[in-house]
């Protein structure tokens, strides 16, 4: 594969895209032009997650950490996720339409814990950002807010039950 | 006062009741000093970091607290069946229960620990405030007993004046704590502490105290043997806080000065011998704006954040506290000499950019930080999948350099080589904090995370998103070139497959055969 490629990155959850053209020159040794700017790159992957970048002779250890689609780049502390997509990715990404507060929302479980309290039952008018269930992890209560004004139109849970990550809790319409 | 070892008995085997990182951190210093250990799990904890350091471990029972690592039946019995002559607590679960520390004198096994009395009267912290009021120490301003109903407690904090702290009487390390600001609130966060206080400490009795404006919190680590030497080992400064976690330790404290340090030792001794204490103690202040210091509590453990006294000092907390059980001398006054700077971070499994949600899960790749002045306390493995049943504290990096900017400098350096993957962390909310001036100045309070959230919450340094899009995209193009590359061997084989002539041939080609 020494054809030049190009791939969409999307940054802060899909807010900005930006294109990103890697040519292969052989051995670890690349051109990738991001804009106008046009760099040489030396890649040496090292253990698992780790890449040694040369960038016009700057040295920087990257960290990635696969999170499904995304990826979280790690450089100087500084965190970037970020979402790789080629043609074809884009192409379906595009056909499958955007994210959208429109309609039904399901509040899912962010991590797996305890329902400690029901703070809207099925029926309660919600504004958005106001409380619906109390979920408690790691000796911590949190609060789960509304995606959007509306009703609480499903309850999959109970107070005491214990959910799974991502585990669907309640359904706003 | 019954069952005190005047004589040194030496002990050979501890069990640890505790797990995570301050179980490690036990069992450490425990090998150092040729001591056995046995560790106790629950069903979530076989594959804990602690279990596999130890020399025997218990299997305890289910995974919620209440059912393992709170059960003082089942612990006492496990110290018994396995031998074990003394049980150190470690903190938080059964460090500061009496009854605990009761129970296993009447099996005849040490506590590492003090008295039971000196427990609950430090314990109850409505007790512990008039005893000390009574002592001559003085008190931030609240309610003399625990309150039990809640219109009970909205009326007093209607005449102390709102903002209130909230906190659990059988309290400590935050949980059962919330500061309410006004009447509207009251009902929920009442009832939301009272949950947490019985769910973390069995105890669910709440109290209530006036909330001191930009208060710090400097606290005296204090040490006292059963040969009737007590001392204080200088002071550890604790206001950086959220939702009454401590984020950042550091010793010396930036507010705190010789004479202040002096005074502030002095009155904690003088806490620890007015309840006979033995062992390992931390007398927590309020300090107001005016360097008043108002006492607010004493945790009748050792401390999360004992580190970086330990780095100032050179001595081994765990050690000592060990000697003192087995009737040694504790070091005299004079000769605890105090040495540079330390700072501690507190790295928890938690997404700072979801408010703080935990974090559990598997961490898939962990590289820890290395090199001169740090110090990696951690509970954690690669591979090891973080519970939610338990606290989200993964590890507690520390730094010491001669001088405070220099310490910064190195923890942050530390935390940037701090490598967590599969799981999220507040790793780069700790290096905010410290590159934030006011906590750079030193003129910060315990105010310091709500006032700066903002701050602190910064995102990713643009002059580097260029590199960070080159690494995503040299890593895809791998991916893909991988892919395509398995893909056509694959598709080379299956077309292979279907003709036993070809197959034939291949396999001759592979002996050397024709080409």
């Amino acid at each position: 594969m020494t054809a030049p490629v190009s791939y969409v990155a999307l940054l802060e959850g899909g807010k900005r895209e930006r294109t990103v053209k890697v040519t292969p020159l052989g051995l670890g040794l690349f051109e990738v032009r991001i804009g106008d700017a046009v760099h040489r790159i030396d890649a040496y992957r090292h253990d698992f997650g780790t890449l040694s970048l040369l960038v016009d002779g700057t040295s920087h250890s990257a960290t990635l950490d696969e999170r499904g689609s995304v990826v979280h780049v790690r450089l100087k502390g500084s965190l970037f996720p970020v979402e790789i997509l080629d043609e074809r990715r884009l192409r379906l990404r595009r056909a499958a339409g955007g994210f959208t507060v429109e309609g039904k929302q399901t509040v899912t479980a962010p991590m797996p814990g305890k329902v400690v309290k029901v703070l809207a039952g099925i029926g309660a008018p919600v504004k958005e950002g106001q409380g619906l269930l109390v979920i408690e992890a790691m000796k911590m209560e949190n609060e789960l807010k509304s995606p959007k004004d509306g009703k609480v139109v499903e309850l999959y849970v109970k107070e005491g039950q214990t959910v799974e990550g991502n585990a669907k809790l309640c359904a706003v319409e | 006062m019954v069952g005190r070892p005047m004589t040194q008995n030496r002990i050979s085997k501890v069990l640890v009741a505790n797990r995570g990182e301050i179980a490690v951190r036990v069992i450490r210093t425990c090998r150092e000093m040729g001591i056995a250990t046995v560790a106790i799990y629950s069903d979530a904890d076989r594959g804990s970091f602690h279990v596999r350091n130890a020399d025997q471990a218990i299997h305890l029972g289910p995974s919620p607290a209440r059912q393992s690592y709170l059960d003082i039946g089942r612990i006492v019995d496990a110290a018994r069946l396995t031998g074990a002559d003394a049980v150190h607590p470690g903190y938080g679960f059964l460090s500061e229960n009496a009854e605990f520390a009761r129970a296993l004198d009447r099996a005849g096994i040490v506590f590492i620990g003090p008295r039971p009395e000196s427990i609950e009267a430090m314990g109850v912290k409505t007790t512990a405030r008039q005893r000390m009021a009574e002592a001559g120490v003085p008190t931030v301003p609240g309610s003399p007993t625990p309150i039990g109903e809640e219109a009970e407690a909205r009326a007093f904090a209607e005449r102390i004046g709102f903002p209130v702290m909230i906190k659990a009487a059988a309290g400590g390390g935050g949980k059962g704590m919330k500061r309410c600001d006004g009447p509207e609130g009251f009902g929920r966060l009442w009832q939301s502490a009272r949950r947490e206080a019985g769910g973390a400490f069995g105890d669910d009795r709440l109290y209530l105290e006036k909330y001191l404006e930009r208060p710090r919190h400097v606290e005296i680590q204090v040490f006292a043997d059963e040969r009737g030497s007590s001392i204080w080992v200088g002071e550890r400064e604790c206001s950086v806080q959220r939702r009454q976690q401590k984020v950042i330790e550091e010793t010396p404290s930036c507010v705190v000065d010789a004479r202040m340090r002096e005074a502030m030792g002095e009155l904690a001794v003088r806490a620890a011998r007015a309840v006979d204490y033995r062992g390992a103690g931390t007398v927590e202040f309020l300090v107001d704006a005016e360097r008043n210091f108002y006492f607010l509590e004493m945790n009748t453990r050792l401390q999360v954040e004992h580190p970086v006294t330990e780095m100032v000092t050179g001595l081994d907390l765990v050690r000592l506290q060990i000697e003192v059980a087995q009737g040694g001398r504790i070091p005299a006054q004079e000769e605890v000499v105090r040495r540079g700077h330390a700072i501690e971070a507190r790295v928890y499994a938690e997404d700072p950019a979801r408010n703080f949600m935990p974090s559990p899960g598997k961490i898939t790749y962990l590289r820890v930080p290395a090199g001169p002045g740090v110090r990696d306390d951690s509970g954690v493995y690669s591979g090891w999948v973080v519970p939610q049943h338990y606290d989200p504290l993964l590890s507690k990096l520390v730094a010491w350099a001669p001088t405070r900017d220099q310490a910064v400098a190195r923890l942050l350096r530390a935390l940037d080589e701090y490598t967590v993957h599969g799981i999220t962390t507040n790793l780069s909310y700790l290096a905010e904090v410290l590159r934030h001036p006011a906590f750079r100045s030193g003129e910060y309070d315990t105010g310091f995370c709500t006032r700066y959230a903002k701050d602190l919450l910064r995102g990713p340094d643009p002059a580097l998103e260029d590199v960070a899009l080159i690494a995503a995209a040299l890593s895809a193009h791998k991916r893909d070139t991988e892919e395509a590359e398995a893909f056509a061997a694959r598709g080379g084989e299956a077309t292979l497959s279907r003709s036993q002539w070809l197959r034939q041939g291949r396999a001759r080609a592979l002996r050397g055969g024709i080409r």
